[in-house]
């Protein structure tokens, strides 16, 4: 028969964490995997904008077949210092000439590719990655400096919205 | 002296180590991936002047500082802008497979035949051999307009090969084809937001999508996105998949071509 009564004297036995790395790692790897790095820190402010059907970039960044812009409300600083309130953001910095830059930055990105790469300026896209208050005039004028300097790709970052969300339009 | 034991190494702070590791990664690493709309600058050629395109063929949607839509002769307000697919597609398609009885304001389609598309291809074919007869330093123009008919014959020659295709998987012998002109057309203001804009370009495109899913679908059994993705994904590698879906989504994107020309804003 057994008993079921108090024994007294004994401590309950410790859990054995010896797998606990292992469960850890896993972990880790998923992330690792899921996961994307971050392209640069952000200085402006990016409310995107949403659509349907957007195409993946993400064949296009590993091959770098894809530049980013942004454009936004500087994060920090005085945004009236900005052309319509709206800075631009090369890589790591927020250039003063605003999207008049993106000629010589995107000439001197060429240069800089790797020597293996292969394909034909005019189909490295450069992608907008807009505030949803941008103004259309402004991403007009990089379409012209862009097309005059023959790179023909450009992209409109965007989020996936999904079919149930409306798409967020400012209504004045 | 007696051979002392190793001692075990203490792995209990293994654990810290990788979570040291997964915060880094947790903080270093976005979920989100990047996407967008692709388009294309058009290049700028030298054009003789060419015929106006007709009304018909033209499907204008400007968007105004203040978000408001207007697609040909209707005004859509911004919480309607889903509307927008729908009229599009109507557009694409209330002529489609129609010889007679046609809508006069919208764009007609043409039926190629394969004897047609022989037919251009020779005339084609002919054109290039009276040029290379003449001499060309009598007329600086003959290259070019041998380059020309070149480009027109490996079009043709394209083409011959989607007719092909089509009869192979429709049954059918003629294929409509949207008039060469027709188009999206979409204008905005200087002070219109990026947000409608992108609106209205996910409505295009959504538009487009379902045209072209449907007539993928039905032809192939595989959605044109399906193949769309898995033809970006391994487009540098050397597979007959690769290959079999770019000739499938040739033939696709010829019969429901996305046309869209942005206008530069002038206020």
């Amino acid at each position: 028969m057994a008993k079921f009564g108090k024994k007294d004297g004994k401590k309950a036995p410790g859990i054995n964490t010896s797998s606990l790395p292992d469960i850890v790692f896993m972990l880790l790897f998923f992330f690792m995997v899921a996961t994307t790095t971050k392209e640069v820190d952000p200085l402006v402010k990016i409310q995107p904008a949403s659509g349907i059907g957007l195409t993946d970039l993400t064949p296009f960044k590993q091959r770098s077949e894809v530049d980013f812009v942004y454009l936004g409300p500087p994060i920090k600083g005085d945004a009236s210092l900005f052309e319509k309130g709206i800075a631009v953001q090369y890589d790591g910095i927020i250039h003063k000439d605003g999207i008049g830059y993106i000629g010589k930055w995107k000439t001197d990105k060429l240069a800089s590719k790797p020597a293996e790469f292969t394909a034909p300026k005019e189909e490295v896209i450069t992608c907008f990655k807009a505030d949803e208050t941008v103004p259309m005039g402004m991403i007009f004028e990089a379409r012209e400096i862009l097309g005059d300097l023959n790179f023909n790709s450009i992209g409109y970052g965007a989020t996936e919205k999904g079919n149930v969300k409306s798409y967020n339009i400012r209504v004045q | 002296m007696a051979k002392r034991e190793a001692p075990e190494i203490n792995a209990g702070s293994m654990a810290d180590i990788a979570f040291l590791l997964l915060i880094f990664f947790l903080v270093t690493t976005t979920m989100d991936k990047d996407v967008a709309y692709l388009r294309k600058i058009p290049k700028k050629v030298e054009v003789e002047k060419s015929d106006p395109v007709e009304k018909k063929n033209i499907y204008k949607i400007s968007i105004n500082s203040r978000q408001v839509i207007q697609a040909r002769d209707s005004i859509i307000r911004p919480e309607d802008i889903e509307d927008l697919n729908g009229r599009i597609k109507h557009f694409y398609l209330i002529n489609r497979d129609k010889k007679t009885n046609r809508k006069l304001d919208y764009p007609y389609y043409a039926f190629g035949t394969k004897d047609l598309y022989m037919q251009k291809l020779a005339e084609a074919n002919t054109r290039l051999d009276n040029y290379e007869k003449q001499d060309a330093s009598k007329d600086p123009k003959i290259e070019k307009y041998i380059e020309q008919t070149l480009n027109e014959i490996a079009e043709w020659n394209k083409k011959v090969k989607i007719i092909e295709m089509y009869t192979q998987y429709s049954g059918k012998k003629e294929m409509p084809e949207i008039a060469l002109q027709a188009h999206v057309r979409l204008e905005s203001f200087i002070d219109t937001d990026y947000s409608a804009y992108v609106a209205v370009q996910s409505e295009v495109e959504k538009a487009v999508a379902e045209l072209r899913d449907q007539e993928a679908e039905d032809l192939f059994g595989i959605s044109y996105t399906a193949m769309r993705t898995y033809y970006q994904q391994n487009m540098l590698e050397d597979k007959p998949r690769v290959k079999e879906y770019r000739e499938k989504m040739d033939l696709i994107e010829l019969l429901f071509p996305l046309r869209l020309i942005e206008v530069k804003p002038k206020r």
